[in-house]
């Protein structure tokens, strides 16, 4: 799980929600998906509150940055 | 070829400094006039001199000229040069014997003119799209919610601001990088080429932002330069290139995996709106709880009817079976002679038997004649 990517977490919670509301799946699978469904978006959340806004400046190589 | 005094030493010949100089001046009168494409830098011109000094800079690689031209013959074209204008010049090497200097004379100087840059540009295009530089197969997508954002701008430029500002409103928690560098001039294409490298080397960076504000056709040509297109097609990382107008479109942006029309623009495409990421996580997660919900009422309904079948099982077979004696007593009926009588047939009786036959009455014999409705009475004859 913390490897995966923002976007493949959110795509994954996309796809177990289509696949609940299209309601094809045993109950015992949908209590599954529904905790993942649960667990990605808590993932999701945290990713967005714990990036720390920053705006640095690369430390360029002297020769680079002499005209 | 002049006549060069060397002076004998033993069975050396020395030439004094001024002879050698004579000597290979007079050699390079020999060489033709020709035309030669670079750009003007350190251009000199002084009253007081009788000629203009220029450096002519091939920008490819850097090589140099020293070019000189009679200031009245400058003067007169008119061109008003300026550092780091592409130009041909006209004219012929010679050698300043008085320093040894090895030079260009020029006759005459024809600036770049923007047709030159066009067809130059063309042909360049051309060639790197036959490579497939600019396929659309080559393309990749930009990361959703990028871990660190690399920005190359020149500093203090307007590009940078409206990039930053942009990326801050959409996405407040968004990491940027900024590599300051030139974005214009004969630098600026080694510049950016160096800060894009270096940007793909820091640590997080998923993407990179080229941008640049609008300007003149002359300064966003490094931006078509091949060395620098190569490089963003060969960028590791997903590139969008934001450089100058709408209608500006220098060979970068077609090398990048997205173009942005501004800066502006580029800042929206490389963060999402974090109001709306929210907003989509929040009518997923609903959409979670709710398919969640369905599902388990669903089981609960096939529940429900089969509990109801069941309780209605015994009731159903007393039902079939009774219907089952009802069409069994129809049948019956239905066999039963009173169909007959219906039809106009008699029974006859005599004393409660069934006369079967005329041998079995004689006459005045009291008879029982049963119809469909009732019995009456008669005698035979």
């Amino acid at each position: 799980m913390s490897t995966q990517s923002f976007e493949d977490a959110q795509r994954e919670l996309e796809r177990i929600v289509e696949r609940l509301e299209r309601g094809e799946s045993e109950l015992d699978d949908a209590i599954k998906l529904w905790e993942r469904g649960e667990e990605l978006y808590r993932y999701c959340v945290s990713k967005l509150d714990s990036a720390q806004g920053k705006i640095e400046e690369l430390a360029r190589r002297v020769e680079s940055s002499r005209p | 070829m002049a006549k060069v005094d060397a002076i004998e030493y033993g069975d050396k010949k020395v030439y004094s400094v001024a002879s050698f100089n004579r000597g290979v001046a007079d050699w390079l009168t020999r060489l033709p006039t020709v035309w030669v494409e670079g750009e003007v830098t350190e251009l000199r011109r002084n009253a007081r001199w009788q000629s203009v000094f220029f450096t002519l800079k091939d920008p490819s690689d850097g090589a140099c000229l020293g070019v000189t031209i009679l200031r009245s013959r400058f003067d007169a074209l008119r061109l008003d040069l300026g550092d780091g204008e592409r130009v041909h010049v006209l004219g012929r090497p010679e050698l300043y014997e008085a320093r040894g200097d090895f030079r260009f004379r020029a006759l005459s100087i024809e600036r770049f003119g923007i047709g030159d840059h066009l067809a130059a540009l063309e042909r360049l295009k051309r060639k790197l799209a036959d490579e497939g530089l600019f396929a659309a197969e080559r393309k990749r997508p930009l990361p959703r919610l990028p871990e660190r954002i690399g920005l190359i701008t020149g500093n203090d430029a307007a590009a940078k601001r409206d990039v930053l500002t942009t990326i801050v409103a959409r996405l407040p928690a968004a990491r940027v990088l900024v590599a300051e560098t030139y974005v214009q001039g004969p630098l600026a294409a080694p510049a950016m080429i160096d800060a894009l490298r270096d940007l793909c080397a820091s640590p997080g960076v998923d993407v990179v932002v080229l941008a640049r504000g609008g300007g003149s056709f002359e300064d966003l040509l490094p931006f078509s330069d091949e060395r620098l297109v190569r490089a963003v097609a060969a960028c590791p990382i997903p590139i969008v290139s934001a450089v100058g107008h709408e209608q500006d479109t220098p060979l970068c942006d077609l090398a990048a995996d997205v173009r942005a029309s501004t800066p502006t623009a580029a800042g929206r495409l490389v963060v999402p709106d974090a109001v709306e990421l929210r907003e989509r996580l929040e009518r997923a997660r609903a959409g979670l709880g709710r398919g969640a919900a369905a599902t388990v009422v669903r089981a609960r309904q096939r529940v429900d009817h089969a509990h109801e079948r069941l309780r209605r099982a015994p009731a159903l077979t007393i039902e079939r079976r009774r219907a089952r004696v009802e069409q069994s007593a129809a049948r019956l009926r239905a066999l039963s002679p009173r169909a007959t009588l219906e039809r106009g047939y008699a029974i006859v009786r005599r004393d409660d038997a069934v006369v079967r036959s005329v041998t079995s009455v004689d006459s005045g014999d009291a008879l029982e004649v049963e119809l469909s409705d009732g019995r009456i009475g008669a005698r035979a004859e």
